[in-house]
């Protein structure tokens, strides 16, 4: 793979052959010309109406279709949509909470308040039942309601917590019905549930501030305690995903040559003004919103669980939602290019938006520091909160990373896993983790990812997104 | 031919999710140890006492690896929906338009397969069904 240095931490992949942009990647380091992602970069530049670049945060790594950490804005007339940009956890993501708490408060009844959290929130394979199943006219509500439906229902922190999510925790084109009867069957009684793999819900001290004006309006104190949710879509975004691509995949000659010829059949992508394609934007934008609930419910029951673990008040508690990020989306927005306006329909691969100051997107408490940008890392090491920038507008269709990402296979962390307590080299170092299954946490230990330390300092280098704090694991649970 | 667990599989090294290759003399036994692999990664490689048997058949395309897709991802759903894992397979056919398979399934046990992967989803990243060396290969990346 060609690459050439633009600045700094960017990289690119020169246009060729039928590339429609560019390549650009961002990267600490110049980035290893055999690695399979380059490859997949570079095929996200084939996709029909693509603008302006293939790009890819530094945190890429090998996906499927897309890169993990790719972004690629497709014009929204004349451009194409592909499921698996958007991937099969649809809006898997991750929301902060602030509390009042410190971190002496927590350290002192660590366990008891971990095992508590343990217990409230189902985690693991098929996890299930953390509320009643919904019936087919709830889960309705939930698809097309999204967070706003369990805030309605009591799971919530405080009243305005879908305020303090990306796009108020709803996409507003989501349609029930397109939503099969497979996919409810798969997340009907998943809601409110972690899942596993990478997914977590981790409590952190407040350990570094970047930036105190901006932490300040994100009400982030040092030495005070946050809790972390990283969940999605759980069965039902799968099967959604699942479903359109192989319609798409079947389909595909329908559209013509560019769609019938890409480099990856995981790239299968149908015209967003297509029938077929709207249809699909109606069920991710319906997936998305099941992911809002699922992370809205999980922080009604961590609250309760932080209540009764610590038996103190609400208000001694102080959980606030600091803000609520997706991580694989689609989404119309209307960005600047080429200096004009224009709608554009931007896939966020394992990417996180990261709209700068000023803009009417942002919820009014940040729109003067920029919108919240929530960087999880692993669960021996720490976690960023950053804010957006302008030059992310007008670089990355206001994009950034979306954590450290991986630097080992499954297969290869288990190896170097063998024979170790990753549970107690934690405990060691004063992280308390429960997790449903050992092989999770060897899977999961730090050296299977890169240092975020460095994957957010080259957002920070690039203008992308600027430091505010650092979070630091202290209680952590897992699938 | 009908093959039960355990088969040997390739560990494609992927770094995100999981990949795996397997050989057979026809297409039918290469699809079949996928099979069986997707049941290994689910079972976490722990015994799988099969309680029935079913006739599976799925359409597909495009191509054999296109159909392969197609019979793994109907058996990803029962295994989310119903828990259901193969313990053996016998491919009957598999061309570009299909695939049909008799499957004999046993259960998810949370005890004794606690080590096995939460397979989500079948992708069609690199996926695989085709000659090679004078035999097939077959190759898939799962969603995990």
């Amino acid at each position: 793979m060609k690459l050439r240095r633009i600045e700094g931490d960017l990289w690119e992949i020169p246009r060729e052959g039928r590339m429609r942009v560019p390549g650009r990647v961002y990267s600490a380091g110049p980035p290893a010309p055999d690695d399979p992602a380059l490859q997949q970069v570079a095929n996200v530049a084939h996709l029909p109406g693509i603008l302006r670049f293939s790009l890819a945060m530094p945190d890429i790594h090998w996906g499927y279709g897309f890169p993990i950490g790719g972004v690629a804005a497709m014009d929204a007339e004349h451009g194409a949509v592909s499921p698996g940009g958007v991937g099969y956890d649809i809006n898997c993501g991750v929301r902060v909470l602030t509390t009042s708490l410190e971190e002496e408060d927590v350290r002192a009844r660590l366990h008891a308040i971990t095992a508590q959290l343990y217990r409230d929130i189902p985690t693991g394979v098929g996890a299930s039942r953390a509320i009643p199943r919904l019936s087919d006219d709830e889960l309705d509500e939930v698809l097309a309601s999204g967070a706003r439906w369990a805030v309605r229902r009591g799971f919530a922190a405080a009243s305005d917590d879908a305020e303090r999510c990306e796009e108020g925790g709803r996409l507003s084109g989501a349609d029930p019905s397109e939503v099969s009867a497979r996919a409810r069957a798969r997340g009907a009684d998943q809601l409110g549930t972690l899942g596993s793999g990478n997914h977590f819900l981790e409590l952190d001290r407040i350990a570094e501030v970047y930036d105190p004006a901006v932490a300040e309006a994100f009400g982030l104190v040092p030495g005070r305690v946050a809790l972390q949710i990283h969940s999605g879509s759980r069965g039902l975004g799968y099967q959604v995903c699942d479903e359109f691509i192989a319609e798409i995949a079947a389909r595909g000659g329908e559209f013509g040559d560019d769609y019938a010829h890409l480099p990856d059949p995981q790239l299968a992508a149908a015209p967003i003004a297509s029938a077929l394609g709207q249809r699909y934007l109606g069920a991710m934008q319906a997936a998305a919103n099941f992911a809002w609930a699922n992370r809205q419910v999980m922080t009604g029951l961590a609250v309760r669980a932080l209540l009764h673990a610590l038996r103190i008040s609400e208000r001694d508690l102080g959980a606030r939602v600091l803000y609520d990020v997706c991580h694989n989306v689609a989404k119309l927005e209307e960005h600047e290019v080429d200096g004009a306006a224009r709608r554009v329909l931007v896939h966020r691969k394992g990417a996180t938006r990261c709209f700068g100051p000023g803009d009417p997107r942002v919820p009014a408490p940040y729109r003067a520091a920029g919108q919240p940008v929530l960087i999880p890392g692993d669960m021996g090491r720490y976690s960023y909160v950053l804010a957006g920038t302008a030059r992310a507008m007008t670089d990355t269709f206001g994009s950034s990373c979306h954590g450290a990402g991986r630097l080992l296979s499954r297969g290869e962390a288990l190896r170097r896993g063998r024979g170790r307590s990753i549970a107690r080299e934690l405990a060691a170092r004063g992280i308390e983790v429960i997790a449903r299954g050992k092989k999770t946490l060897a899977e999961e230990m730090s050296e299977a990812y890169k240092d975020v330390a460095q994957v957010v300092a080259v957002m920070d280098g690039a203008g992308i997104s600027r430091l505010v704090a650092r979070l630091e694991p202290m209680g952590v649970i897992k699938g | 031919m009908r093959l039960a667990l355990p088969q040997p599989f390739e560990d494609l090294g992927h770094t995100a999710d999981v990949g795996v290759r397997v050989r057979g003399a026809t297409a039918e036994e290469a699809l079949a140890r996928l099979v069986l692999a997707f049941a290994t990664l689910a079972s976490g490689g722990a015994g799988v006492a099969a309680e029935r048997e079913e006739r599976v058949a799925v359409q597909g395309g495009p191509g054999h690896a296109g159909s392969a897709v197609a019979l793994l991802r109907e058996l990803l759903y029962r295994l989310a929906t119903e828990g259901l894992v193969p313990a053996a397979c016998e491919v009957l056919r598999v061309d570009a338009a299909g695939a049909e398979a008799i499957v004999a399934f046993g259960r998810r046990d949370p005890v004794r397969h606690a080590e096995g992967a939460d397979v989500k989803a079948v992708t069609w990243h690199v996926a695989r069904l085709e000659r090679e060396d004078g035999g097939w290969v077959a190759q898939a990346v799962f969603d995990v």
